[in-house]
C-alpha cells in the first residue's frame, strides 16, 4: 500500500489515541494539513499558532490527555514559542509539531527556515527533527512516551515538508533506542517512604502541602484517601488548587504572594510538612530563608531535580506520587489532630474579616455569582493578573481539572485558548475564560475561534482601564508612580465582541446579576464586560522581600 | 566552599543534537566544561562522553540531577579517582633549532613520549599520561617555543567494569 509521510505520520497519531489538533497552516506543513482533512482527528484552525499551543496545553490540562498542535515552518513555528515554554513550566504533556523547509534546504536560510529544535531546546523536555520517512512512526510514539512519562513536558516534532511528501510502498519501522524507564520503586524508595510516615505520624502540627504534580500522576483519590485518613490540614500551590475538592474542611487555600492567610499561617507554624509534587517556587515560598521556620520538610517528587532544589529537604523520595501514596496511606496512623486543626481554624476565623470577597473586593464576588449560575462541572480559566488572583480565590474547584491557569510563566493571554483547548477536550463543556483587559488584548483574536466553533466559552473581561496587577505594585511600592500601566478607557469591548459574532453584555462589578443571568442562559459562547474599579486590588499581600506571614491589608500598613 | 575537578563519564544515545543538550545544561548551571571527549562505544548506537569541570561540592548532585534528565542520556556518574583510571593524549608541535633539538628530543626517553612527525626544524610529539604527567610534560617543555598544542582532556573508566556499553 501507498504511503505519504503525512499518512504515517496522521495514522501514528490516531493509533496513540490523538483525537484533537489545534493548528495553523503554511506552506510547509501542507502537507499534513491535506492529510488531516480526510482523517478521524479533528483539526481545530485557531487564529494565531501561540494559541494552538495554549489550546493544546488547555485540552491536556482539562482531560489529563496529551494535547497537540501544529504550525508551520518559520513564523508559525516561532510563535508556539510563549505557548510551548507556558506547557514546560507547569510540565503539561503536549506535543508540538512543526513543518520545516525541505531537507535538502535546511541551512540555506531557505524561505521560512528557523531552527526550531534549537530554539526551543531549553523549553522542551525533549524534541526531534525526521530526517527520513522510516522513522516517523517510531519517532512519533517515542515523542509521547517522552511528553507523558516520568515528570511529563512538551515535546517538539520538526517535520521537513518532503519527509511529509514522500512515498513508501510499505510500512518500514525503524528501532530507535527505547526511552528511560522509571526505575523508582526501589526497596530504598520503600524504605524512605516508611520514614517519612513515621514522622507524619509523629507530628503534632502537619501540614500537607500539595503541588501540580498530584494533577500530573492523578493521584487525586490517593491524596484524599490520606489527607482524610490522616487528618491531616492540607493547602497548595497555585498548580495544586482542585486537586482535592478545594470546599473541604482540612483545605486552608493557597500558599504565596498572592494566597491565603490561614494557609500561609500553617506553614509558618507547622512541625512537619510533606511536601507532594511541588518545587517550591519564590512565588509561594516568598523569602526562603524564613519559610517554614519550624518545620521538617519531607518531598515526593517524580523528578529527582525538584528535589530540595529550593527549600532543603529533610526528608525525600523520589517515586511516582500515585505509588507513593498508596505506600504512604496504610501507614497512617489515625490520629487526634482537632487541637491544631482548631488552632488554625480559630487563626482561620479571626482573620477572614467578614470579607466574602476574600479580599477581592466586588470583582471577587463576581467571580462567585458567576460560578453559582453554571452547571456544575463548568470549567474556569484564569488569565493573569489581579483577575487570576481574584478567579483563584474566588472559584470553587468542585473536581479535579475544572480550575485552569498559567502557574509557572504566568503568560498574559493563556486564558482564552486555554478555554477553547478545554471545552473542546470535555466534548465541548462549558467552560469561563476570565481575563482583563490587558490579558484579553494579547490574544483576542481566538474570539473568532470560538464564534466559528460556536464553542460554549464565555469570557468574562475585567476591565479596568488597567493593568491592574501592575498598577497595585506601583501604587503599594513604586509611591503611586504609574508608569505604563494605563490602557486607557477609549475602547468599546462589548462593540468588538459582537463584531467577532459573539452576543454580548456590559455590566459594572457591582450590579452584574442581569449580564451574569444572560451569560449563563445562553448555550453557546458569550462576552461578558465586567466594569471594574481601577483600584479593585487584592489584599492581603506579600511586599518583595517579605516572608510569607508579613502580609499586608492595605496601602497604610 | 572548595572547588576541584569532577570528572563525569556518561553513556549516551548516539543521535544528533545531544551534545547541544548537554552543553546547554552546564552553560545554564553556569559550570564551565575544562575538557570533553566523546567518541562511539563498541555499540555503534552508544557514545562515551567523558567531560571535566571544575566547580564546588554542589556541582555533582545538581549537575547530575539535570543531565540524567536528558533522554539521550543513558548514563552518568562522576568518577572516583580512586576508583577510575584516567588518561589524556597531549599531541604538541614544537620548532626545533640546533640548539634545543638534543633537549627536546629527549622528552621521547625521559616521558614515554612518540614522535609522530618530524623535519628538520618542526617536531610533533604525542604524549599519553595522567593529569598530573600531563602538566610536568608541558611545564618542561614550556622553555622551548610549544607553537601548537592540542589535547583530547581525559578519558577515564572505572576499575573492576562500573558500567556496560
Ligand atoms: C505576556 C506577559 N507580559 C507581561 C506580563 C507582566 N504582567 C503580569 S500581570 C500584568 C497585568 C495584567 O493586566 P490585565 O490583563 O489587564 O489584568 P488585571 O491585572 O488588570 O486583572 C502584567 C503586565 C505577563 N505576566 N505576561
Amino acid at each position: 500500500m501507498k504511503q505519504t509521510g503525512a499518512e504515517i505520520l496522521i495514522a501514528t497519531l490516531a493509533e496513540l489515541g490523538v483525537d484533537t489538533i489545534f493548528g495553523y497552516p503554511g506552506a510547509s506543513s501542507l502537507p499534513i494539513h491535506d492529510c488531516l482533512r480526510e482523517s478521524p482527528i479533528r483539526h481545530y484552525l485557531v487564529r494565531h499558532e501561540q494559541a494552538a499551543a495554549h489550546a493544546a496545553d488547555g485540552y491536556a490540562r482539562a482531560t489529563g490527555a496529551t494535547g497537540v498542535c501544529l504550525a508551520t515552518s518559520g513564523p508559525g513555528a516561532t510563535n508556539l514559542v510563549t505557548g510551548i515554554a507556558t506547557a514546560y513550566m507547569d510540565s503539561t504533556p503536549m506535543i508540538a509539531l512543526t513543518g520545516q523547509v525541505s531537507t535538502n534546504l535546511l541551512g540555506s536560510d531557505a524561505f521560512q527556515e528557523t531552527d526550531i529544535v534549537g530554539i526551543t531546546m531549553p523549553i522542551t523536555k525533549h524534541s526531534f527533527l525526521i530526517n527520513d520517512v522510516s522513522l516517523i512512526e517510531s519517532t512519533v510514539q517515542e515523542a509521547f512516551e517522552i511528553a507523558r512519562s516520568g515528570r511529563p513536558g512538551p515535546v517538539l516534532i520538526d517535520l521537513p515538508q518532503d519527509v511529509m511528501a514522500a512515498v513508501v510502498t510499505e510500512r518500514i519501522t525503524a528501532n530507535r533506542p527505547s526511552p528511560k524507564k522509571d526505575h523508582y520503586t526501589s526497596e530504598e524508595t520503600i524504605d524512605r517512604l516508611k520514614k517519612i510516615a513515621k514522622h507524619l505520624n509523629n507530628a503534632e502540627k502537619p501540614v500537607i502541602l500539595i503541588g501540580g504534580g498530584i494533577k500530573l500522576a492523578q493521584a487525586f483519590d490517593e491524596l484524599q484517601e490520606l489527607v482524610e485518613k490522616g487528618q491531616i490540614p492540607f493547602v497548595s500551590t497555585m498548580m495544586g488548587i482542585g486537586s482535592l475538592k478545594s470546599p473541604h474542611d482540612l483545605n486552608l487555600g493557597f500558599i504565596g504572594t498572592h494566597g491565603n492567610e490561614p494557609a500561609n499561617h500553617s506553614i509558618h507554624r507547622s512541625d512537619f510538612i510533606l511536601a507532594i509534587g511541588v518545587r517550591f517556587t519564590n512565588r509561594s515560598t516568598s523569602i526562603v530563608e524564613e519559610f517554614a521556620p519550624l518545620a521538617t520538610i519531607a518531598q515526593i517528587d517524580i523528578d529527582p531535580t525538584s528535589i530540595g532544589k529550593n527549600i532543603k529537604a529533610d526528608l525525600s523520595a523520589v517515586c511516582d506520587i500515585r505509588k507513593a501514596l498508596g505506600i504512604l496511606s496504610p501507614l497512617l496512623e489515625h490520629k487526634d489532630r482537632r487541637e491544631w486543626l482548631s488552632r488554625i481554624k480559630k487563626k482561620h476565623e479571626l482573620m477572614e474579616r467578614d470579607d466574602k470577597s476574600n479580599g477581592c473586593g466586588a470583582a471577587g464576588l463576581v467571580v462567585q455569582k458567576v460560578q453559582e449560575n453554571m452547571p456544575e462541572g463548568t470549567i474556569g480559566t484564569a488569565d493573569v493578573g489581579l483577575n487570576q488572583i481574584w478567579t483563584l480565590r474566588n472559584w470553587r474547584a468542585l473536581a479535579p481539572r475544572t480550575l485552569i491557569t498559567s502557574g509557572g510563566m504566568g503568560t498574559m493571554g493563556f486564558s482564552l485558548p486555554a478555554a477553547v483547548g478545554a471545552s473542546v477536550g470535555k466534548n465541548r463543556c462549558p467552560v469561563i475564560a476570565f481575563t482583563g483587559d490587558g490579558g484579553l488584548l494579547m490574544n483576542i483574536q481566538e474570539l473568532a475561534t470560538v464564534g466559528f466553533y460556536q464553542l460554549p466559552v464565555k469570557i468574562v473581561l475585567f476591565n479596568n482601564g488597567h493593568l491592574g496587577m501592575i498598577r497595585q505594585i506601583q501604587d503599594l511600592w513604586y509611591g503611586a508612580r504609574f508608569a505604563d500601566s494605563y490602557l486607557g478607557n477609549h475602547m468599546n469591548f462589548t462593540a468588538i465582541a459582537r463584531g467577532f459574532g459573539l452576543p454580548a453584555a456590559h455590566v459594572s462589578a457591582e450590579n452584574p446579576e442581569a449580564g451574569i443571568r444572560e451569560m449563563c442562559a445562553s448555550d453557546g459562547p458569550f462576552f461578558l464586560e465586567v466594569e471594574v474599579d481601577c483600584q479593585n486590588y487584592v489584599y492581603p499581600i506579600i511586599p518583595p522581600g517579605r516572608s510569607n506571614v508579613e502580609m499586608i491589608y492595605d496601602k497604610a500598613t | 566552599m572548595q572547588e576541584r575537578e569532577h570528572i563525569i563519564s556518561m553513556l549516551v544515545n548516539n543521535r544528533p543534537g545531544v551534545l547541544s543538550r548537554i552543553s546547554g545544561v552546564f552553560g545554564r548551571l553556569g559550570y564551565n566544561i575544562k575538557s570533553l571527549c566523546v567518541a562511539e562505544t563498541m555499540n555503534p548506537d552508544v557514545s562515551r562522553i567523558t567531560l571535566v569541570s571544575r566547580a564546588n561540592s554542589n556541582f555533582t548532585e545538581k549537575i547530575k540531577k539535570n543531565l540524567d534528565k536528558l533522554i539521550d542520556i543513558v548514563e552518568v556518574k562522576e568518577l572516583d579517582r580512586g576508583e577510575s583510571v584516567s588518561r589524556e593524549l597531549s599531541l604538541l608541535g614544537l620548532v626545533l633549532t640546533a640548539d634545543n633539538r638534543p633537549d627536546i628530543l629527549r622528552t621521547v626517553d625521559l616521558f614515554g613520549c612518540r614522535i609522530l612527525s618530524i623535519t628538520d626544524n618542526y617536531v610533533i610529539l604525542a604524549a599519553i599520561g595522567t593529569g598530573e604527567e600531563t602538566a610536568t610534560i608541558l611545564n618542561y617543555l614550556k622553555a622551548y617555543e610549544i607553537k601548537d598544542l592540542a589535547r583530547t582532556g581525559a578519558i577515564a573508566i572505572e576499575k573492576g567494569g562500573g558500567s556496560r556499553d
